[in-house]
């Protein structure tokens, strides 16, 4: 299940990407390039855990997560501002 | 500290700082201080493109069409945009190469540099397709006060720069007069002249170009000026990862993460680097406002493209800790995001038709005869 605060709890399926589960409950989210060199979906997670299957480029902190190229491996909570 | 292009000192490049440590010697990448660098060098090499190879003869039947005031629109932004890249496909080779320190920064910087000139080469094909002589277009870029302003705006920083490390080659630290002049040369100060130029350079990326890339999208959403739209595409996919390696440096340094004396710089230097990004802001407001002066075009104004740039400016803040400080929340221009996706920019040269791939290729043409023998 992925939290977004300020908006609602949605299920995620494995398959997408977090940015796709996101778009599909039209929840609006800053992208541009889907692919995690630009950081245009720069999110906060406040809780839980996500993996990539490719490096993110872009720069993120060490709270922030690319949900353009993340999938999530837990329970999580995100912050999209 | 004299430039040596091959330096002799047997130096560890894992401790050097990214700027002002020993010159590069050997241009070696197994191992990395910031592996980050090498990353973005072998995604910007794939994303390699020819202006060639993108078709625009339709553009030029489709500038006929459009209104005094679309021309003046579509003209002033290739202007600007050739400014943008001028300078952009010299300066960072100039400015930070010499003070270079570490050879997957070296190489990405010319990796860069090399990709704006790609871009450069981009506008006159454009321009030579719309204009068959397009030298009064390029000849206004040194004339047009609008242009002449923001030119000015962005080389400063690169300037000041690149003559205060020329003096440090030359001369060393201490106080120089030059001319009548006088220039205090010390580490400190040109650290922060480096972080002032990189601020500036990454505010360049970040918004600069947005303006003229959704007049340019607008364009294309009314199916007008498509391969011009294909080419700012490529480009704009470029400028994400230009801007991607500046926000990188800026904050390695701020975290800490690099030259201790650069998160001591960045902190004290932080009101100066956000008003270059808010002067860089109202800028591009002004912009908009010389665009639309002759009037507006279809789906875009001088208020909304505002907007858009006070959107943009915070997303690109926030990313190097400068806070939001514009009150909008949500993207004016929602279908911009379609263009700058890079699932939409056809990189498989075997797919569909193919502006990536088709080189020299002619027929762009297709009329209602070509369905005569379809049957529904």
């Amino acid at each position: 299940m992925v939290t977004i605060k300020d908006h609602k709890t949605v299920k995620h399926p494995p398959q997408n990407t977090l940015l796709e589960t996101i778009e599909q409950h039209q929840i609006e989210i800053q992208y541009h390039c889907r692919e995690g060199y630009c950081g245009a979906c720069r999110t906060k997670l406040t809780k839980g855990q996500v993996e990539y299957k490719t490096d993110p480029l872009a720069f993120i902190d060490d709270d922030e997560i690319l949900p353009c190229c993340c999938f999530p491996i837990s329970d999580i909570q995100i912050d999209i501002g | 500290m004299k430039y040596t292009t091959f330096n002799q000192v047997n130096n560890n490049p894992l401790i050097e700082p990214m700027f002002f440590g020993n010159p590069v010697n050997v241009a070696r990448y197994d191992q990395q201080k910031h592996p980050i660098f090498e990353k973005l060098i072998e995604k910007q090499i794939s994303f390699f493109w020819r202006p060639e190879e993108v078709d625009v003869s339709k553009d030029r039947v489709d500038f006929q069409k459009l209104s005094d005031s679309e021309k003046h629109i579509f003209i002033s932004n290739l202007k600007y945009q050739t400014l943008l890249d001028s300078i952009q496909g010299r300066s960072p080779n100039i400015a930070f190469l010499p003070i270079i320190s570490i050879p997957e920064l070296e190489t990405w910087v010319e990796t860069w540099s090399f990709f704006e000139t790609i871009h450069s080469r981009s506008y006159t094909h454009i321009l030579r397709n719309l204009f068959g002589d397009p030298s009064s277009i390029f000849d206004d870029i040194v004339e047009n006060k609008e242009i002449k302003k923001r030119a000015e705006d962005i080389s400063k920083y690169y300037d000041d720069l690149i003559f205060a490390t020329q003096l440090w080659q030359t001369l060393g630290e201490g106080t120089h007069t030059i001319k009548g002049e006088t220039h205090i040369i010390t580490m400190r100060e040109l650290k922060k002249k480096l972080y002032l130029c990189m601020n500036s350079v990454n505010a360049l990326e970040a918004i600069r170009f947005y303006v003229s890339f959704a007049c340019t999208f607008a364009f294309a959403e009314r199916e007008l000026m498509e391969g011009n739209s294909k080419i700012i595409r490529l480009i704009a996919r470029d400028e994400n990862l230009h801007l991607t390696s500046t926000q990188h440096v800026l904050n390695l340094w701020a975290k800490g993460k690099d030259d201790p004396e650069m998160a001591e710089i960045a902190e004290e230097c932080k009101e100066q680097a956000t008003q270059i990004f808010l002067h860089a802001v109202e800028q591009e407001k002004e912009w908009a406002a010389f665009l639309f002066q002759h009037g507006s075009m279809i789906g875009l104004n001088k208020e909304i493209l505002c907007q858009y740039v006070e959107f943009i400016a915070n997303h690109r803040m926030s990313a190097i800790g400068l806070g939001q400080p514009f009150d909008i929340k949500n993207n004016p221009l929602p279908w911009m995001n379609n263009y700058l996706s890079s699932d939409n920019v056809q990189v498989a040269p075997q797919e569909s038709e193919i502006s990536s791939y088709l080189v020299g290729q002619i027929d762009s043409e297709v009329s209602a005869e070509d369905f005569g023998d379809f049957d529904l």
